[in-house]
């Protein structure tokens, strides 16, 4: 058989990076009516959180709930506390199960594959998208409580954990740190959920499963018999972010959330990697 | 070998590689370190002669005393009734790990920072205005000051850190204690010696106290109390990360923020100010609460407490689930530390065993 | 072209599910520039076939060539120079047909986004979907699907495109379209490779052909190759023992058709060789005075060629 090269081709580059395929993946997302569902019902979150505030006009409640009436900007801090165990979690199960599932359900799968996307780059890209949304989750709670807090409540200088007053437009700065932290935390399970998207072509099982598995985290980090886990667990530092709100800033859980998001996108992104390169598309 | 085993591995070997990293770092970091020779005698002086003034840090205290579930005893909150407040103080500093930040100067003051999960309890204390006790939960501020206003006489020392206590606790090493050096290590990225102090006394259940020592400055960075027979410690503080730069002078100025319930405290000035340690966790309003009548008995490592009958038994009620019934009364057991709770209500308290609290109860 | 001309070889090719075999040993040859039929029932593994093809799915055993390179290992400069549907169409429903296919050049790597709306227009207007460009995929009936199918293969160019049961779901003139599309493609030079389980949908249209049952190849090569090379010769006549005679001169070796209905004239049936041609046998029969009333040269049809080779026809088989 003589070399490939000797055959006739179209003129084309070859080895094309991945900027193409992640604009019209990210588009893609953006585009489809569910993100906007999601993202709306997290915006949702402040929105109550506020309404029943001025509703009530008292505190109490979870962190930063009782601060709201004094200061809207605590608004964004209050969404972002409630948000974390269970909301945003349940966002990013349905985003990261779907990436590759959902292709498989709708036959997209092997027409991106014959393409060829290629199968490392096309997981690559997804994973990229869906931590995307995460930050667009965690921005969208935060942004939408300041601005339901800014429009609702008095907005004043905010009193960090420490005692510390800073200036409104500092605390706002806070906020979007916070929603970066909260973002960066959900990235493991994001690569949780793509690896389970992998397995399986029937996207609403791998939605459930992720979900579950962020349920469960959190449910082993609430053991104290199991501390020796804790540090390894991805839920470790989904409230860290309270670390921000302290003067000075401690950045340690930050980092370590860092390291360790970075590890599990790490483990479940070779997993996945393996999983996909050596799977046979029969959807 | 088939194909697809073939085409998996180098993805499968990613994360074994990543696993065992996250395992063997950690390990690795506590190598041992190139730092000159010292008998337990120089490192004791090392330590003595150390001339840190200024520092900042973050420090975790961990607590693994094989106690039962402890959790229904609610140690969430660390205030509430004066002995609920004793009681649980104790049962959070037993069961979970905190996270804590140091800021200390001997010009300024220092600052303790504990650091819980979306909450924070500040320990202020300033030669100019005294002692700020801030729980940012509670919304409560406590501001004890010394009539006669500005003496120093709030050492920063006051703030137990990793290097206050273990400075306290070589104070009063003598001939209960044997001295040892143990092999150097690393911690808050810092070459350290070890120093472990083994209890004469047979009746301890303390087997070793290990306190590292930074390599360069002579500042304790970490102690381990390890139970007799144990192999991993039941409790410990070290430093996660230590600077021994002065801290910014704005952080020990404290201004109580709008909406906290401020208490004032007044304490005359030739009063020690021992009862305003932070880890009381006092609910402003009240008075500090009064000691209890403590008496004790043995001395060194085998010093057993005594509660009288009334004071904090009441708190003890409801312990039950977790305690076992013995001869005259009922004991809470862990690996490091033995209470004994007799039925006419007197506590005893030790790191020793229930037969010495039983013997020290006739 | 590739020394041996082939554009899809294979050899001892099998896929197993389990322990259900769904291809076995197959040794398919696709010549290059041919318009290919790879026919079968329905489950006789053609669509598991074309997935291994296209690096979708691993052999169990077997190797592929596709367009001179090996796949699954080379698969990443093989399949640009490929284009395919297969098994049905798959598309963002909520998306329109000119987004979906956009979304699919975008996955291609090395294509210029400058021309993508271009290229996609101009895939659109070869399968007549111009008017529904904007359209919802959602909304689009099957066979505006099925057409959107193959408007993604052609994208770009191909060296070779493979279509599994691309009229599927298409009205006949919908049908008469795609066989045209597919002449047109082959004119330029492309290898086509069409999967279908209607022999009469593709027997106009193909130059070569492979016949699938129960996962075996039963039967490949030219389409003439396929129907049988020797044709018959029937000669209408009441002399019967005197035909015979003048056709064993030139070898044939007639029998009398018994099967002949009644009244009618008997009738003589042999084989045609290659090199005899009809008209000299007839002028050899009239000159031995047999009268002649009728002679028809036949050729097995494929249909009947294949239901031969398959059996009971095209049911399902397992
Ligand atoms: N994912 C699968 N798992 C198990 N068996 C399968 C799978 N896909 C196809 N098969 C089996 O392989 C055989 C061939 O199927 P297929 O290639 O789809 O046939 P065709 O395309 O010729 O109709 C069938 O018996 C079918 O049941
Ligand atoms: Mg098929």
């Amino acid at each position: 058989m003589s070399n490939a090269d000797t055959l006739t081709s179209p003129a084309r580059r070859r080895g094309g990076g991945v900027g193409d395929l992640l604009l019209s993946e990210l588009a893609l997302l953006f585009r489809r009516r569910r993100t906007w569902a999601l993202l709306g019902a997290l915006a949702l979150i402040p929105v109550l959180l506020a309404v029943a505030v001025r509703l009530s006009g008292s505190g109490g409640g979870p962190s930063f709930v009782g601060d709201i009436a004094g200061n809207g900007l605590f608004t964004g801090f209050a969404a972002i506390t409630v948000a974390v165990p269970l909301f945003l979690p349940l966002t990013v199960g349905v985003v990261a199960g779907d990436t590759i599932a959902g292709e498989a359900s709708l036959g997209t799968l092997r027409y991106l594959l014959i393409t060829p996307a290629g199968r490392i780059r096309l997981l690559l890209v997804k994973f990229a998208v869906a931590a995307a949304f995460c930050l667009a989750a965690a921005l969208t709670v935060v942004v939408a409580g300041l601005l339901i807090g800014l429009a609702l409540f008095p907005v004043g200088p905010v009193t960090l954990l420490s005692g510390t007053e800073i200036p409104a437009i500092d605390a706002v700065g806070r906020a979007l740190l916070i929603a970066v932290h909260v973002a960066i935390s959900l990235v493991g399970l994001t690569a949780i959920g793509v690896f389970i998207s992998t397995l399986t072509d029937v996207p609403v099982g791998a939605m459930a499963a992720t979900v579950v598995l962020s349920i469960t985290a959190q449910i082993l980090g609430s053991l104290s018999q199991l501390s020796a886990l804790h540090p390894y667990l991805f839920s470790a530092h989904w409230f860290g972010f309270g670390d921000l709100l302290r003067d000075p800033i401690s950045w340690a859980s930050f980092g370590d959330n860092v390291v360790l998001q970075l590890g599990y996108a790490v483990v479940f992104g070779s997993l996945a990697m393996g999983r996909f390169v050596t799977r046979d598309i029969l959807s | 070998m088939n194909p697809s085993v073939k085409r998996w591995a180098p993805f499968a070997a990613v994360p074994i590689i990543a696993v065992a990293a996250a395992i063997a770092i950690p390990m690795t970091t506590n190598a041992a370190q190139d730092l000159p020779e010292k008998t337990p005698q120089q490192l004791l002086e090392f330590v003595a002669d150390s001339d840190v003034t200024a520092f900042s840090g973050e420090f975790t205290q961990t607590s693994d005393l094989g106690l039962p579930d402890l959790s229904s005893l609610g140690s969430g909150s660390t205030t509430g009734a004066d002995g609920d407040g004793f009681m649980s103080a104790l049962v959070e500093l037993a069961t979970t790990s905190n996270d804590a930040r140091i800021y200390a100067d001997a010009e300024q003051g220092a600052r303790l920072q504990v650091l819980d999960q979306l909450d924070e309890r500040d320990v202020i204390a300033t030669a100019d205005d005294g002692l700020w006790i801030y729980d940012s939960g509670e919304k409560t501020a406590l501001h004890v000051t010394h009539e006669g206003s500005s003496d120093a006489s709030t050492p920063p020392a006051d703030v137990p850190t990793p290097s206050s206590v273990a400075e306290k606790l070589l104070d009063s090493v003598d001939d209960t204690t044997a001295v040892a050096v143990g092999s150097n290590g690393t911690v808050a990225g810092r070459d350290v010696y070890e120093l472990v102090l083994t209890p004469r006394d047979e009746t301890t259940l303390v087997g070793d106290v290990t306190i590292s020592v930074d390599g360069e400055t002579g500042m304790p960075l970490g102690i381990a109390v390890t139970a007799e027979g144990a192999s991993s410690p039941a409790f410990s503080v070290a430093y996660t990360s230590v600077d021994y730069s002065t801290p910014d002078s704005s952080l020990f100025a404290f201004t109580p923020p709008a909406g906290v319930e401020v208490t004032e405290k007044a304490i005359p000035a030739d009063a020690h100010s021992d009862d305003a340690a932070p880890d009381d966790s006092t609910t402003p309003g009240d008075a500090a609460p009064e000691a209890p009548d403590v008496t004790t008995t043995g001395a060194g490592w085998g010093t057993i407490v005594e509660l009288a009958a009334g004071e904090a038994s009441a708190s003890l009620e409801g312990l039950d689930a977790i305690t076992t019934p013995v001869d005259g009364g009922r004991v809470l057991s862990s690996s490091l530390v033995n209470v004994l709770i007799t039925d006419d209500g007197r506590v005893f308290a030790g790191a020793v065993s229930v037969d010495a609290l039983e013997s020290a109860a006739r | 072209m590739t020394s041996s001309g082939l554009a899809v070889e294979t050899r001892g090719l099998t896929k197993r599910f389990g322990r259900h075999e769904a291809v076995s040993s197959l040794d398919l040859s696709v010549p290059t520039g041919s318009v290919f039929g790879f026919l079968g029932p329905n489950g006789s593994g053609k669509t598991t076939t074309i997935r291994m093809l296209l690096a979708l799915a691993a052999p169990s055993a077997g190797t592929i060539t596709v367009l001179g390179s090996e796949m699954p290992k080379r698969s990443a400069s093989v399949l640009p120079r490929v284009g395919a549907l297969v098994e049905g169409p798959g598309f963002y429903p909520f998306l329109s047909g000119a987004a979906n296919l956009t979304r699919f050049d975008a996955a291609e790597p090395g294509t210029s986004s400058r021309t993508r709306s271009a290229r996609v227009a101009e895939a659109l207007a070869r399968v007549g979907l111009s008017a529904a460009a904007a359209k919802k995929v959602g909304s689009y009936s099957l066979g505006m699907k099925q057409r959107l199918g193959i408007a993604v293969a052609l994208l770009s160019p191909r060296d070779l495109i493979v279509l599994d049961e691309p009229t599927n779901g298409l009205d006949p003139q919908g049908t008469r379209e795609v066989r045209s599309l597919i002449r047109g493609l082959n004119a330029d030079g492309t290898t086509v490779l069409v999967s279908s389980h209607l022999l009469a949908e593709i027997e106009q249209l193909c130059t070569h052909a492979a016949v699938m049952r129960a996962g075996r190849l039963v039967a490949q090569g030219g389409l003439d190759e396929l129907r049988g090379a020797t044709a018959a010769i029937e000669i209408v006549t009441p002399d019967l023992d005197l035909a015979r005679e003048v056709l064993a001169r030139f070898g044939l070796d007639a029998t009398a058709d018994e099967t002949s209905t009644g009244d009618s004239t008997p009738r003589l049936d042999a084989p045609l060789p290659d090199g005899v041609l009809p008209e000299d046998l007839v002028v050899e029969l009239v000159a031995a005075d047999v009268r002649v009333r009728g002679v028809a040269v036949r050729r097995p049809s494929l249909e009947d060629r294949f239901v031969e080779l398959t059996g009971e026809g095209f049911d399902v088989e397992r």
